[in-house]
């Protein structure tokens, strides 16, 4: 009974289970593990080599897929259990990782605990990023990186009314890229420089919870310490080309470098109170963060300007930034009855980020002086909102809840620049919004396996920040769900409508639907079936305001608008075929579908207008990007099975709206073995 | 010599009747001990021991209520004396409403700021309980007592964001580099800092405050001189789809330019209170150098030496 649980578990999990091909997801049998001492002791251990063969934009491959050629430890295992609890130095590890050896994404989950006396938990990552850069900067942003990251977590007499905590984290990301430096005046182009990444985010902490009269306080401080010193250098000798604004420009940076570090830290406390009542509850928070960076940049560049003269520049900056941040949270819930909830929640948040920036530039050797810039953002938000739970029976419930919340921003701006001018210019502006929503949601449960799940939510803000930001919205979502132990099935829509029209001339609007439905069988333990499809509709309407013109001369436009339509299909689909409890054979599909609105070019053809043709080129973005894989497990003993796979990824955009497209298809594969004992 | 022999009976039968005195009084409550269970569920008890459950055994300190199978199941000794049975069973979890399901693992789990919210969480409105999520006896992955990897639990109910991370710009939840709880607490959480509204809802916050993009992304934190309002008022979505986008580094929109200039209309407040600025009169959109926005505004998340983000 137990290994028909565990099998069907395993063949849900691996149905499940977005679909890579590796590490393999089929186990063997349920390992029981050996006993050392007074230990239960599990391992497993996925050895193999992956291989890879791409056709077409390796750069978007790497982007996208980046799985690699090598050797590779898949996945490993370890299960370390005392059997009475009792252990001497400790009753449990678990240990798991995943990609070791060379993959672009590898982990590794450690925990260690002693019954009542300690727990330690630590994950390790690494993600090799890769990204060409073309979408932002037509490939002079490309990105090649490692980012690590690790979490440390040690918790003291975890299971006493007073336990200790002391944490570490660790957030490094190194590598080459691309970035680009604006020169040599305010009219110049951005040229490609070399950055070296070097970011380093540490991070400590140290709490305690204690339980006093049925009250629990948890106090945590920390510290954070940031530091960027990514220096930027020259990529050689790049030209900028002529342009639609400046045919004769005869930019060139032939000599670049740039320092600019900045070094931080987020000192903070955060406080909590929790209580649970018969007949009440109280759960409030308060953290408070004292951020800091400072910074200095140095920066000199020899060239060519846009007229052909050789030209130089110097700029040293430097000066501090501080963000005192401050969120308190106060939330109080009653149970006057068994069936009703109320729950009140009060927040307040204040962030206060100041600082001031001194520029000094020396252009072709004309001094334009220093400007010393100051500048104050705060941003204070108090909200409050209450919500109501009501079970009316076992098959019927409502809920509600009504929020509202109050921002005022306040910006002030001012500079200062010597020798030239003494005065100090100080503007100040504020701005406030307010926003009301109501929610209504109804859960329905007619029979056992059958649930249906309704809300909706209205939304009035008065002034938002952005026009894109959420002004006269609503949403509805549904969803009706049918699970029994062999069969699940479930349909969701879910939509979100925004309408934010303050003017005429400035409006935007949006519409998003959701349709789902996905279906699970696994009638017996050799064979399953998972489905799912989704289509994810978008929609946005926005008004536009640019210069534009067909020369050096440009005008305000202010009649065009910015259309962009989006329909995606996804779908999934995997089988798994257990063959005479000896092999198994994996299958799937899936693919993602952007059909955009059906057009064939990406311009519309007899459009004279440029303008127009630019905006309607960009109005969607057609593709399709799909993996087919397919994956044979061979059980050799109870201990032991053989793996291989074969996985195919193709991306494919109709349009070549970033200049070309970046299309490729690569055939991956692996061959593994899995050992279990 | 008599003396001593009468002594040393009733040392002897001294720890016997305390443990009679022991069963009669557990006898009485109706709890009969979880070495009772194993006699008729072998397969729960054989590898109980590495549930973490198992302490309130080990411990040895518990009182009945709060020991072994009967701390979550209840007093036994109806479900012993019928011979087995669900109903018998009075906390059968498998029987029990959502709301009832919550209540028992609060009575020991509450104690968790993580889960301080459970309360006011969507999925405790929409009657997703604990056991929907967690296998107490036959868990998938032993650490929480997951019933699936965790990124399939999530899936089985969220499909549409599952098909976000099918595309191809996404964070790498499926190759196993992040996790939904990462950024997400499936426990509810405090009311987002950043966001005016209660959306998003359930994002854990990053340094105790903020959005939990932060917590990788640390370079764009700031505290910057000149910051992007949009990234501290608005949020990170204002620009970016956190799952997956078809478009790269997960914008909204395929090209800059339409991202940037679907702001930048004078619409909106901005933080003047005139509308989000509209873009120079000297960048002629008609030219290419000029349909990249970010080539030159290179430090878009927020900067400390130029007010248009330059450097």
């Amino acid at each position: 009974m137990l290994t028909r649980i565990s099998i069907l578990l395993a063949i849900a999990g691996a149905l499940h289970a977005q679909q890579m091909v590796a590490p393999t997801t089929e186990q063997v049998g349920s390992p029981r593990g050996g006993t050392l001492d007074n230990y239960n002791v599990t391992q497993s251990f996925e050895l193999g080599y992956r291989f890879k063969t791409v056709g077409g934009d390796e750069g978007m491959y790497r982007s996208v897929d980046n799985i690699g050629n090598g050797l590779r430890l898949l996945s490993s295992g370890l299960t370390v259990n005392s059997k009475d609890g009792h252990g001497r130095y400790f009753d449990e590890i678990l240990l798991n990782t995943i990609g070791l050896g060379n993959d672009n994404y590898q982990a590794v989950m450690l925990r260690i605990q002693k019954n009542g006396l300690y727990r330690y938990d630590m994950t390790w990552r690494l993600n090799a990023y890769f990204n060409p850069g073309l979408t932002t900067a037509g490939g002079a942003h490309f990105m090649d990186t490692i980012r690590r990251l690790q979490d440390h977590e040690l918790t003291l007499l975890p299971q006493s009314r007073v336990r200790f905590r002391v944490g570490y984290s660790r957030d490094t990301e190194d590598g080459p890229a691309l970035s680009t430096a604006q020169e040599f005046d305010a009219t110049g182009s951005g040229l490609p420089v070399f950055l070296n990444v070097a970011r380093h985010w540490n991070e400590y902490r140290l709490g305690s919870d204690v339980e006093l009269a049925g009250f629990r306080f948890t106090i945590l401080r920390r510290w954070d310490f940031f530091k960027d010193d990514s220096p930027l250098t020259s990529a050689g000798v790049v030209a900028a080309g002529p342009s639609i604004s400046n045919p004769s420009d005869q930019t060139a940076l032939q000599q670049f470098q740039r320092s600019a570090p900045i070094h931080g830290a987020n000192p903070g406390w955060l406080g909590n109170l929790f209580s649970r009542r018969k007949s009440w509850g109280v759960n409030a928070r308060l953290t408070y963060v004292s951020g800091h960076n400072d910074f200095a940049l140095d920066e000199s560049a020899a060239g060519v300007s846009q007229f052909g003269g050789a030209a130089t520049r110097q700029i040293v900056a430097g000066g501090d930034a501080k963000r005192p941040s401050l969120a308190g949270d106060f939330n109080l819930s009653f149970f006057p009855t068994e069936r009703l909830t109320v729950v009140n929640n009060t927040s307040i948040t204040s962030n206060r980020i100041d600082g001031q920036s001194s520029y000094s530039e020396v252009n072709t050797g004309a001094n334009l002086g220093t400007t010393i810039s100051f500048r104050y953002l705060g941003v204070r938000t108090i909200a409050n909102s209450t919500d109501l739970n009501y079970r009316v029976a076992n098959w019927i419930g409502f809920y509600t809840g009504y929020h509202y919340s109050d921002r005022q921003i306040r910006t002030i701006e001012g500079a200062q620049t010597l020798p030239f001018d003494s005065s100090f210019n100080n503007d100040l502006y504020e701005v406030s919004d307010h926003l009301s929503s109501g929610t209504l949601g109804v859960r329905l449960h007619p029979a056992k396996p059958f649930t249906i799940n309704l809300d909706g939510e209205v939304g009035r803000a008065s002034n938002p920040l952005t026009p894109i930001t959420d002004r006269d919205y609503h949403s509805i979502n549904g969803r009706a769900e049918y699970r029994l132990k062999k069969l699940q099935f479930s349909v969701a829509y879910r939509e979100r409508y925004n309408l934010n029209a303050p003017f005429s001339f400035t409006s935007f609007s949006s519409h998003s639907r959701n349709y789902s439905a996905n279906a699970s069988w696994a009638p017996n333990n050799w064979f399953a079936v998972d489905a799912s499809y989704n289509r994810l509709h978008l929609d946005t309407l926005s008004s536009l305001a640019f210069f534009a013109g067909a020369g050096f001369r440009t005008q305000l436009q202010t009649a065009y608008s910015s259309l962009y339509l989006s329909n995606i299909h996804a779908a999934n689909l995997g089988a798994h075929f257990g063959i005479r409890k000896r092999a198994d054979l994996f299958t799937g599909y899936s693919i993602t579908k952007d059909t955009g609105d059906g057009r064939a070019t990406a311009s519309p053809s007899g459009t004279t207008d440029p303008i127009q043709a630019l905006l309607s080129s960009v109005q969607t973005f057609p593709l399709t990007y799909q993996s087919p894989l397919a994956r044979l497990s061979i059980r050799i003993s109870p201990k032991v099975r053989w793996n291989a796979g074969w996985q195919y990824y193709g991306y494919h955009e109709d349009f070549g709206l970033l200049g070309y497209r970046q299309n490729y298809r690569a055939h991956t594969g692996y061959t593994s073995v899995l050992w279990s004992f | 010599m008599a003396r001593k022999g009468a002594a040393a009976v009733l040392f002897l039968l001294m720890p016997a009747g305390v443990m009679l005195a022991q069963t009669q009084t557990a006898s009485q409550s109706g709890f009969v001990g979880s070495n009772v269970c194993r006699t008729c569920h072998p397969d729960v008890w054989s590898s109980f021991y590495k549930n973490a459950h198992y302490r309130s055994i080990a411990s040895g300190k518990e009182p009945p209520e709060r020991t072994g199978c009967e701390s979550c199941h209840g007093p036994g000794q109806a479900h012993v004396q019928a011979r087995g049975g669900k109903t018998t069973i009075p906390h059968a979890f498998s029987l029990m409403e959502p709301r009832q399901v919550l209540e028992d693992c609060l009575g020991c789990h509450a104690r968790d700021l993580s889960r301080a919210n459970i309360r006011r969480s969507e999925h405790t409105l929409n009657d997703v309980a604990c056991t929907s999520c967690h296998s107490i006896h036959h868990a998938a992955i032993p650490k929480y007592l997951l019933a699936k990897q965790q990124r399939d639990l999530c899936y089985s109910c969220h499909a549409a964001i599952r098909a976000q991370f099918d595309m191809p710009s996404k964070h790498r939840i499926n190759e196993g580099f992040m996790q939904c709880t990462d950024c997400h607490n499936p426990h509810g959480a405090f009311a987002p800092t950043w966001s005016m509204g209660q959306r998003p809802p359930m994002v854990e916050q990053a340094g105790t405050n903020e959005t939990a993009c932060f917590k990788c992304h640390v370079d764009k934190r700031g505290p910057f001189v000149f910051e992007h309002p949009s990234v501290r008022v608005v949020g990170c979505e204002a620009c970016h789809n956190p799952h997956g986008s078809m478009n790269a580094k997960l914008l909204r929109r395929p090209v800059v330019f339409t991202l940037c200039l679907e702001c930048h209309n004078s619409g909106g407040s901005g933080t003047r209170d005139f509308g989000v600025d509209i873009q120079s009169a000297r960048h002629n959109l008609l030219d290419p150098k000029y349909q990249k926005c970010t080539t030159c505004h290179v430090r878009l998340h927020g900067s400390n030496a130029d007010q248009y983000f330059l450097r």
